[in-house]
């Protein structure tokens, strides 16, 4: 299940995962370049706090410097410092109340944390995204990867001692071969003193995030939001409480979700939330989410994935920036427009808009023209454009008085292919002991780039299209036994039976275009894959549950 | 990969296969890439059959476009038992001149 775990197909924005996949192709690519290196000492990071030295001081010495063994030379993440003391906890090697753990681990993600330029390309973990890692055989992280992202090892900073250390105990513990390579490379491109480093954790000032955030988000298979966030004060100077309404783009429908969040190392928000109103559906946005963002370093914006499901297939894509003094554009309701048509109405949402906008005022890029303001509040313009016979297909940038959208609007002459997202994804069969895995998806339409080939680089992305639904089973002769795994409804959504047959199934959940057609008069369709799995099972003898992102083996960690 | 959720049960591997067909689809992706092609039967009417290879991550210098709609293949395989269109691809070769073999006992492409 190694690459069925770890190696899925693409997270459902996709320009977050073309952003997340140019982040990480350096430290991929370095990682197939890196030769043989024996690992020299390295100065340790002095940990100050007095709770962290009373909890793991006893079996990790102190040194004359402030240094604790082993965890002075080792930095990560939140969730990799709550992961190192679960297992510590659950070796019986420490006794802890939870609420000195909550402050051992914050405490830690602060002093032996990830700089935000460190952290931003293996956010896709914390943000427990299916993310394509592109690790081949040929990857020295091929050992790690055998059994979960590429992302775990990559969240940690470790000397080369530490490296060696851990990665021998880990291959003892979990029978593995050791890849000398590993350490090497994982020594060399994931180490404990980095200039980001340095330079953040320079800096004291605790973050202010209270106040007024608006906000973008892509709810995957619910389309587009626009809102407000307002952020509280909380008991400690790092927690904090929210209440966001979001606003559909599409149908105006509106979400209210209040919650709390905790802010670790100056920039990683991790909370959670609900809806003010019970969720009518799995997929519904009232929904309970657990929320990642990252915020940049100068903390004006902040991304990240709010999430829920058995598998969090659920959630919203988040964008938040400070609200600024002029108008801020938020999100246009067109992806797309033809190139011919004319009259097309395109709604701008935003923030602070002007009382009087001109048409003067707006851009939408070249080849498309403002024929008239049709109406315009303080968040909200309807505008009516043209689109020239002969403009070229491209993506275009849309402006209002200095407030950009780059690229949200795709000019067309044709929708070529369809493309389902995910493109492969798993879905989990329910049983007494564990919930039901959906899969969401979407149709999104392709026009050929200028290579003229599809499934290229220059492709032209044109949104959502709309399409109906329907699912075929591999390997079977008929489509009579389909109600035994699962449904697609009209929204894209599947729906794996409620009885669990005890197999893996895969299936095409397939999208077919309700109004574009190809050259020879067919709708267009596009097909995603789905692994629909079992939640549990018996493997010589042993019970394996589904964990998140891995198999583990039952009454184990 | 393909093995790990799900075996080679499924498929008949007492008789191999060849099928002439064209190209519908090529899907590059996890777990494995899968192939669309039309087979004309022997009565002329078309059969739509699905191939499947390994992962992309073991294709080296494959990408979504190393096969495309109306490129002509050779496919040699292993049938699903339950007489569905579905193929496992033992030896691939392409009008294009992409060309894969592997050991019949898994995905993995052997190195020419």
């Amino acid at each position: 299940m190694r690459a069925a775990i770890c190696g899925y197909s693409v997270a459902a924005n996709q320009d977050h995962v073309i952003r997340i996949t140019k982040a990480l192709l350096p430290i991929i690519l370095l990682l197939t370049r890196v030769a043989g290196q024996s690992p020299a000492p390295e100065e340790g990071i002095p940990v100050t706090d007095p709770l962290v030295i009373a909890k793991c001081g006893p079996c990790h010495a102190k040194d004359d410097r402030g240094n604790l063994e082993r965890i002075s030379w080792m930095r990560t993440t939140p969730e990799g410092w709550q992961e190192a003391l679960r297992k510590t906890v659950l070796d019986g090697r420490l006794t802890i109340a939870p609420a000195e753990a909550r402050a051992v681990v914050k405490s830690l993600s602060g002093s032996h944390g990830l700089a935000p330029e460190e952290a931003q390309p293996v956010a896709y973990y914390a943000e427990r995204r299916i993310q394509e890692e592109g690790i081949d055989d040929d990857n020295p992280l091929t050992s790690c990867t055998k059994c979960h992202p590429a992302a775990r090892p990559l969240s940690w900073r470790r000397s080369p001692k530490e490296w060696e250390q851990f990665v021998e105990t880990h291959a003892k513990e979990y029978k593995f071969d050791l890849n000398p390579r590993t350490i090497t490379a994982l020594s060399k491109t994931t180490s404990l003193h980095t200039p980001e480093w340095t330079g953040w954790s320079a800096r004291t000032a605790r973050p202010d995030l209270s106040g007024r955030w608006l906000v973008t988000a892509h709810l995957h298979g619910g389309g587009k939001y626009t809102g407000e966030l307002q952020v509280e004060r909380g008991s400690a100077p790092d927690e904090f409480s929210t209440r966001i309404k979001l606003k559909s783009t599409k149908n105006g429908f509106e979400v209210v979700r209040t919650g709390q969040t905790v802010i670790f190392g100056g920039y990683q928000w991790r909370g959670r939330s609900r809806g003010v109103n019970p969720p009518n559906s799995p997929e519904d946005a009232s929904n309970e989410a657990r929320e990642s963002l990252w915020f940049s370093p100068d903390l004006t914006r902040a991304e990240g994935r709010w999430f829920w499901g058995q598998y969090q297939e659920f959630g919203f894509n988040v964008e938040l920036r400070r609200p600024s003094t002029g108008a801020t554009l938020l999100a246009i309701d067109s992806q797309s427009l033809k190139i011919g048509s004319k009259s097309n109405a395109i709604r701008l949402i935003g923030d602070n808009f002007a009382a009087q906008v001109s048409p003067a005022d707006l851009s939408f890029g070249p080849g498309v023209t403002v024929r008239r303001i049709v109406s315009g509040n303080a968040t909200e313009i309807v505008v009516e454009v043209d689109v020239a016979a002969n403009a070229t297909p491209r993506k275009n940038d849309v402006s209002l008085h200095g407030s950009v959208l780059k690229g949200r609007l795709a000019i067309y002459d044709r929708v070529d292919y369809l493309k389902v997202t995910p493109e492969s994804s798993l879905a989990a069969f329910g049983n007494a002991n564990y919930q039901r895995g959906f899969g969401i998806f979407e149709a999104i339409g392709f026009q050929r780039g200028p290579d003229g080939k599809a499934h290229t680089a220059d492709d032209l992305d044109l949104g959502p299209i709309d399409a109906t639904w329907s699912m075929e089973v591999f390997y079977a002769v008929d489509s009579s036994g389909n109600d035994k795994i699962g449904k697609v409804s009209t929204a894209g959504l599947f729906t794996p039976a409620a009885d669990n047959p005890g197999v893996n199934y895969d299936i095409w959940v397939i999208a077919t275009a309700v109004k574009e057609f190809s050259k020879d008069a067919r709708p267009l369709v596009g097909k995603g894959y789905v692994v629909v799995t079992v939640p549990e099972y018996t493997f010589n003898g042993r019970r394996y549950i589904r964990d998140l992102d891995r198999w583990i083996e039952e009454g184990t960690w | 990969m393909a093995l790990a959720h799900h075996g080679l049960a499924v498929f008949d591997r007492t008789t191999p296969i060849t099928l002439i067909g064209t190209v519908t689809e090529f899907h590059f992706t996890n777990p494995h890439c899968i192939i669309d092609f039309d087979v004309k039967a022997g009565n002329g009417r078309l059969q739509k059959w699905q191939g499947e290879l390994t992962s992309p991550l073991h294709l080296k210098g494959w990408t979504a476009t190393s096969l495309e709609a109306g490129n002509q293949v050779k496919i040699t395989g292993y049938r699903a038992k339950s007489g569905a269109y579905y193929v496992w691809i033992t030896r691939l070769v392409s009008s294009n001149g992409k060309e894969i073999r592997t050991n019949g006992d898994n995905l993995i492409p052997e190195t020419p």
